[in-house]
């Protein structure tokens, strides 16, 4: 549980919470972008329904109001550690398909990738703020998926882009309650209020 | 026996007069007016062609005696067109509601009944009391990339139709438009007008979900639109007006990361402040101003084309000028 904090404490945490949500606006605003680009350069259909992949961090969540401020840091930099592996695994992937025909979408898929990494770190700013040992990486992790066929990595990539998508909105509406006067990181904020 | 019997517009109906043979005699009667015999067949009422005038009870009566033999309550109309469903969030992350009408008028009674479809999960959608046509649905999960489909179904005694919307959870949003928008002149300002407004009631918590503005206004004489877009707070300071005409002024909302924008708020009118006018005593004076004299209103100083120099209130955007405007010449006399 969080110690009791001072006001300065209350400030880092506001200022932090405050650049972490133009961050999540400027990545949403850049993985928007991708996603039209991979959607056109793979030949895919952007409303085709793709089923949850494995490894892919969901960001849909039930009862979100409430969870409490460590719950929301913690879901959020497990999501983005894990996009950060997809993220590395699919512009390697492109490398390899595409060699140098593509750098643009190459590119792009690399300052998405900057990004993610950058809003990790910041979400492991917050929760040391907060007092919070930040969880270690799995080093070796589970062993690599198998390899999937061109057309089900296309599928993929754009199931780890939608959802990095509506994290990223996630992310700035999670930061905003935390950020909030009232908020500590050990307390359920309270309910929205009804009209 | 009296019943109710649902015929299309158009269509040749044929009534029996109850368990009667075909050559008894018989009347026949249309909301209690006798009908004459050339529409009968036999004691059989024929109506060719049926039209919505048509509609009514009919009675037949056994010829000597009056004896009611058959009642019915003919009610003309027609199946139902494809209705027409919308659904939105204004209340978002509560959940949404989605209501629906019929293009057309079937003049018979519809019953409607709707299926909400998140990915697996059949859920309810609530109808609301007022309006009838209306149901509502709290949301489950947030932040979901799965669809929701909703079909709505709508039967009456002729027929049915349906429609479908598949939709994900951030396209639906539309706040409502923003509440409670007043302006106001500024003291010893000519050029200002001072605007405020409120958060739409129906938003449950601005705080965590705050709305962005588009505020929009022209003076009444002028056909074109300014705008301006505000990322925080509801109140604007309009420092480029024409001095002394009135102003029309409306503004929008929209959540700052999701959906659309809402309507536009119920339009507001104002003035901005002017001088008193000097009595003047002397007659040298009034010969003076007696005589037109022309001035022209001088372009709002600093504002370019999408100068994002010129910063208006705080946290707001340019001001961005239809190119084109033309600024009228006025002669204005001054008493």
């Amino acid at each position: 549980m969080a110690a009791a904090e001072g006001p300065s404490a209350a400030l880092r945490r506001r200022d932090l919470c405050s650049r972490g949500i133009r961050l999540a606006g400027k990545m949403r605003a850049d993985v928007v972008d991708l996603l039209d680009a991979y959607v056109e350069q793979q030949g895919l259909d952007a409303s085709a329904s793709v089923a949850a992949v494995e490894g892919v961090p969901v960001a849909a969540v039930e009862r979100w109001d409430e969870q409490t401020g460590t719950q929301r840091l913690l879901e959020n930099l497990a999501a983005y550690r894990a996009f950060r592996a997809l993220l590395a695994q699919m512009l390697e992937e492109q490398r390899e398909q595409l060699g140098e025909a593509d750098a643009g979408l190459g590119r792009a898929l690399a300052a998405v990738l900057l990004q993610v990494s950058a809003f990790a770190y910041h979400l492991e700013e917050l929760l040391r703020l907060e007092s919070r040992g930040i969880p270690g990486e799995e080093g070796d992790g589970p062993p690599p998926p198998p390899r999937l066929s061109l057309f089900e990595q296309k599928l993929r990539g754009l199931g780890v882009l939608r959802e990095l998508a509506q994290w990223a909105v996630r992310s700035a509406r999670d930061l905003r309650q935390l950020g909030k006067p009232s908020s500590a990181a050990g307390a359920a904020p309270g309910l929205a209020e009804s009209p | 026996d009296s019943h109710t019997q649902y015929e299309r517009v158009g269509a040749d109906v044929t009534m029996k007069c109850g368990s009667m043979d075909w050559d008894a005699a018989v009347t026949w009667t249309a909301n209690g007016t006798d009908i004459d015999e050339s529409h009968l067949n036999g004691s059989y009422l024929i109506l060719k062609n049926v039209d919505l005038s048509q509609s009514g009870q009919y009675s037949c009566y056994e010829g000597s005696s009056w004896h009611l033999k058959y009642q019915t309550n003919l009610r003309v109309g027609t199946p139902p067109k494809e209705p027409v469903l919308m659904c939105r969030s204004n209340n978002y992350p509560k959940g949404f509601y989605c209501s629906w009408h019929l293009p057309t008028p079937t003049y018979i009674p519809n019953s409607f009944n709707i299926s909400v479809i998140h990915g697996t999960k059949d859920m309810v959608c609530e109808k609301d009391a007022v309006p009838k046509n209306r149901c509502h649905i709290r949301y489950l999960q947030l932040f979901s990339t799965v669809k929701y489909k909703v079909t709505l179904t709508v039967t009456n005694a002729l027929g049915k139709n349906f429609t479908t919307l598949t939709f994900d959870e951030f396209a639906i949003v539309k706040p409502d438009p923003p509440e409670s928008v007043v302006a106001k002149p500024v003291p010893n300002n000519p050029r200002r007008l001072e605007v405020s407004w409120q958060n739409p009631s129906s938003w449950p918590d601005p705080e965590s979900f705050p709305l962005k503005f588009f505020l929009r206004y022209r003076p009444l004489i002028l056909d074109q639109w300014q705008h301006v877009e505000l990322s925080d707070g509801t109140s604007h300071t309009i420092t480029d007006a024409y001095a002394g005409k009135e102003y029309i002024i409306q503004v929008a909302a929209k959540d700052n990361d999701i959906g659309t924008w809402s309507d536009w708020s119920v339009a507001v009118h104002a003035t901005p402040w002017t001088e008193e006018p000097k009595h003047l005593t002397t007659e040298a004076q009034i010969t003076e101003t007696t005589s037109a004299s022309t001035s022209s209103f001088m372009a709002p100083p600093t504002t370019k084309i999408c100068d994002k120099g010129a910063v208006v209130g705080s946290g707001a955007m340019a001001v961005c000028w239809t190119a084109g405007l033309v600024v009228a010449a006025y002669s204005v006399l001054f008493i």
